[in-house]
């Protein structure tokens, strides 16, 4: 199913305009009028006279006269009786034919002339006609483009432009065409894609095209009737809320906290549902189903879409995990929130705002409705950040900092609005208190605008406030345990495990073990170093390990790479307690990679591994 | 509701109705371009022969036919298999007459139709039956080519060849791949009877399909472009389901 709706995504790329242009012209020969599309509004119909019959000389002696005939066919052109001959018969008239005429009268060869030619067009003109020219073409006609005869043409001086035809070889009139006609022709070119002007709808281009379409049409039947099957297609959907009926649904937090029953709209998926509540789940695709985002747990009776099957696992499955965009309230009494506990958009004020490393703010909020935010320690906030003018120097820097920030490019520039997620930083669970720790992402050169989230979020003054989502929980502590934990991070990417650590030692009082790696450039960048010592200090089973790669002179610590000293602790101290060991992960994505690949070198397994990537 | 969601629920909406309608589009479409129309015509299924006339077979004279015709019309002298014959018209009706004795051959009796069909047929099939049509003739024959012999072979396709009784002429070849592709194109402008694209249930149906399309446009440049643009806005939304990970835009350490 997911390869369908992804072919159906392509194709829809590929076919797309030119379904628009079928579909477009199709409705054009609908309604057109058929009599213009003809070209024959200033035809009118020859009224040849009875030809007497015993004036003609005998059809023998035209036939003894001349050579390879197939056939002999008394016709009448400009109410004078001819015999045609036929020397090469296509199957249709339009078809490569090879004629002459012979007087029926007196025997002698006749031959359609301009002048001839002019005169039979002229008889089938109605009304008088002032002609422009006649022309015998020597390529194919684009009025005509069937024909394979050579064919003369008298273009007509009127509002239409007419051009008769006159087939060269029998004299027959082919017809008329018109700028009427020519439109239509214009409009069944582009039907049959027939860019060549062929006259044909056998053409490589639309062959191929009707392939795409034809799976095309197959996938988007498939997903219909996948949708029908998942009960996507319900009167009260259609119809909206007006006529849905509500429905309290009981909702409980990832804790197993209940929240209360919500009403909800029958019908309507609980993704939006939930929204309507405040709840955002995380979602990318917007209820497609495809980002497998917006989780929760629900009865594992209700029944799996194939979006569900695609974005979980058999587990998961059988746990009652589900997309919240795939179902309705319909199917179900009470969910839970994976993700999210009370994850509801909110007015934050800004208490204080400070450097704490050249390029690094620490940023205070508050709620503003002063009900605090409760979350679990790892989590993070979404941002919206409004559009608005922005600067990449910030506003008020401490003097000290100044020669840090001379090199960076200055630049004013406007942004649009954009939402971003930050980690809390803080885990103690002594304030209400939401800490972010960003860093002011700087531009590498003129034609790249700086980091628009981290500008302006670290330009707001204090006092003012900014609405943002959340708390999302995705990154958090395993359930409890006494193994070790042993936590890797760099740079402001360590927000979430100071979190993690402060929940550990100050909220939980825990005894286990706690390993920090944080790796820096140099002493400016080891953010809340002193905050770590006091906290080593003060609990004996928390190990504090800064990692500098350009240290400065008076660095009496570790130097290099975090994952150098990680690799030479797993080879040796924490040896014995590998097996039994919880990693997290928090930092640039390079870093992440080689430090995963580096446990996963020393046997430890996917579950002991817990992650949150910065990009 | 955004624009994204508008778009879904209403293109979703609309194919439920319409999406058994672009299968037969896109279904008969694709037949009628992928298959050559001189093939579907029934081009290969006859031989044109270009058998001349030889003068010396022609000795029924005009004015002694003119005499037993006197209303004749559009005469012709022509082929007949192998015979010189002269055609004309009277009153609406066509004649097959010997041009060397004078002797009427219409209206064609099965034998003689027969024969002639077997000439024109370029197929090797055996005939598997023949019948006289007068009237009523079947939806692949004009009733202006009647009466007429339908000769049907047993070959690839089912082939038959209308001789008609009075002229001796082939006035209709067809095959199977004519027959579908006529309901083809039935299917496809939405005229089951008279395959007049101009009805009122066409122009709904397009009419709403182009809406649906549009919509579908909409949902492909939110799920293309825009899907792009918010990762080279160096966006902090990262699709990876299954595994535990988010991404923000804060430092990338060092």
């Amino acid at each position: 199913m997911p390869m369908i709706k992804t072919l159906h995504k392509w194709l829809s790329l590929l076919v797309g305009l030119q379904l628009l242009i079928w579909l477009g012209t199709g409705l054009y020969f609908n309604l057109m009028d058929h009599e213009k599309a003809s070209g024959t509004q200033n035809r009118q119909s020859v009224e040849s006279p009875t030809v007497d019959l015993q004036l003609l000389i005998d059809p023998k002696t035209v036939l003894q006269a001349g050579t390879n005939v197939v056939s002999l066919s008394q016709v009448i052109l400009l109410s004078h009786p001819y015999y045609l001959l036929a020397h090469e018969k296509g199957l249709y008239r339009h078809f490569k034919s090879h004629y002459s005429l012979v007087d029926a009268v007196t025997g002698k060869p006749f031959v359609i002339t301009k002048t001839i030619a002019t005169a039979i067009a002229l008889e089938s003109y109605k009304g008088s006609a002032k002609i422009i020219s006649t022309v015998k073409l020597t390529e194919k006609s684009d009025d005509f483009p069937k024909e394979q005869n050579s064919l003369w043409r008298v273009n007509i001086d009127d509002a239409l432009n007419t051009s008769v035809y006159v087939d060269a070889g029998s004299g027959r009139l082919i017809g008329h065409s018109n700028d009427d006609k020519r439109f239509v022709d214009f409009i069944f070119m582009l039907h049959f894609m027939d860019y060549a002007s062929e006259g044909s709808f056998n053409n490589v281009q639309i062959i191929v095209f009707a392939i795409f379409t034809l799976f095309f049409a197959f996938t988007g039947l498939i997903w219909t009737v996948e949708l029908a099957y998942n009960g996507q297609y319900k009167p009260a959907l259609l119809l909206g809320r007006t006529l849905a009926n509500r429905k309290m649904v009981d909702i409980f937090d990832k804790h197993d906290k209940s929240l209360g029953p919500l009403a909800m709209f029958a019908h309507e998926n609980l993704l939006d549902s939930l929204l309507n509540h405040d709840i955002a789940l995380p979602s990318t695709c917007g209820g497609g189903g495809t980002c497998g985002r917006c989780k929760i747990v629900v009865d594992s009776s209700v029944k799996m879409t194939s979006a569900d099957k695609s974005q979980f696992t058999a587990h998961e499955l059988k746990s009652g995990y589900r997309l919240a965009c795939q179902h309705n309230s319909d199917e179900l009494e009470q969910l839970t929130l994976v993700d999210v506990t009370e994850a509801a958009s909110q007015e934050l004020r800004l208490i204080s705002s400070e450097f704490i490393s050249p390029y690094i703010k620490e940023l205070r909020f508050k709620s503003v409705n002063d009900r605090p935010v409760k979350f679990r320690a790892g989590a993070f906030m979404r941002f919206f950040i409004p559009a608005a003018k922005g600067n990449s120097i910030p506003a008020y820097l401490p003097a000290e900092l100044l020669h840090h920030w001379q090199d960076v490019v200055h630049m004013e520039y406007e942004h649009l609005a954009c939402s971003r997620n930050y980690s809390l930083a803080n885990g103690d669970g002594q304030s209400d208190e939401l800490v972010f720790t960003v860093k002011i992402q700087t531009s590498p050169n003129e034609r790249v605008k700086p980091g628009i989230g981290s500008s302006y979020i670290c330009n707001l003054a204090p006092g003012s406030t900014i609405e943002a989502v959340g708390p999302f929980e995705e990154f958090y502590a395993l359930p409890s345990s006494g193994k070790p934990m042993v936590m890797i991070g760099a740079g402001s990417g360590m927000a979430p495990l100071k979190a993690l650590i402060e929940e550990q030692l100050i909220q939980k009082n825990s005894s286990r073990e706690i390993y920090f790696y944080f790796g820096a450039r140099s002493q400016l960048d080891l953010i809340y170093s002193d905050h770590f010592q006091q906290l080593s200090e003060r609990f004996s089973n928390f190990h504090y390990l800064p990692v500098l790669s350009r240290p400065g002179q008076d660095w009496g610590g570790a130097t290099g790479y975090v994952q150098d000293h990680l690799a030479k602790y797993l080879a040796t101290g924490l040896q014995k307690a590998q097996d039994k060991a919880e990693f997290y992960l928090c930092g640039p994505a390079a870093m992440m990679e080689s430090t995963i690949d580096l446990l996963k070198d020393h046997g430890i397994g996917d579950n002991a591994i817990s992650f949150d990537k910065f990009e | 509701m955004n624009l994204l969601k508008i778009s879904r629920k209403y293109h979703r909406w609309l194919m439920l109705f319409l999406g058994v309608q672009f299968v037969t589009w896109s279904v008969s479409g694709a037949y009628m371009v992928i298959f050559d129309i001189d093939y579907i015509h029934g081009d290969s299924l006859v031989i044109n022969h270009q058998t001349k006339i030889d003068p010396v077979k022609v000795n029924y004279p005009l004015l002694t036919l003119i005499q037993n015709y006197p209303d004749a019309e559009r005469v012709e002298i022509g082929m007949h298999i192998d015979q010189v014959v002269y055609r004309l018209r009277q009153d609406g009706i066509e004649y097959l007459i010997d041009a060397d004795s004078g002797q009427l051959l219409s209206p064609l009796n099965q034998t003689a139709a027969v024969k002639a069909a077997k000439h024109y047929y370029s197929g090797m099939g055996a005939i598997a039956d023949v019948e006289l049509i007068t009237e009523n003739p079947p939806f692949e024959l004009s009733s202006r080519a009647l009466p007429a012999w339908r000769v049907n072979f047993d070959d690839f396709g089912s082939p038959s060849l209308y001789v008609s009784a009075r002229s001796g002429k082939i006035v209709g070849k067809r095959h199977e791949f004519w027959r579908t592709f006529d309901t083809m194109f039935s299917l496809h402008v939405m005229d089951y009877e008279d395959e007049d694209p101009s009805n009122w249930l066409l122009f709904w149906f397009v009419l709403f399909s182009l809406l649906a399309a549009i919509l579908g446009l909409v949902l492909t440049y939110f799920r293309v472009f825009k899907a792009d643009s918010e990762k080279e806005d160096g966006g902090n939304e990262h699709r990876s389901p299954g595994k535990k990970q988010i991404s923000k835009e804060t430092s990338p350490c060092q």
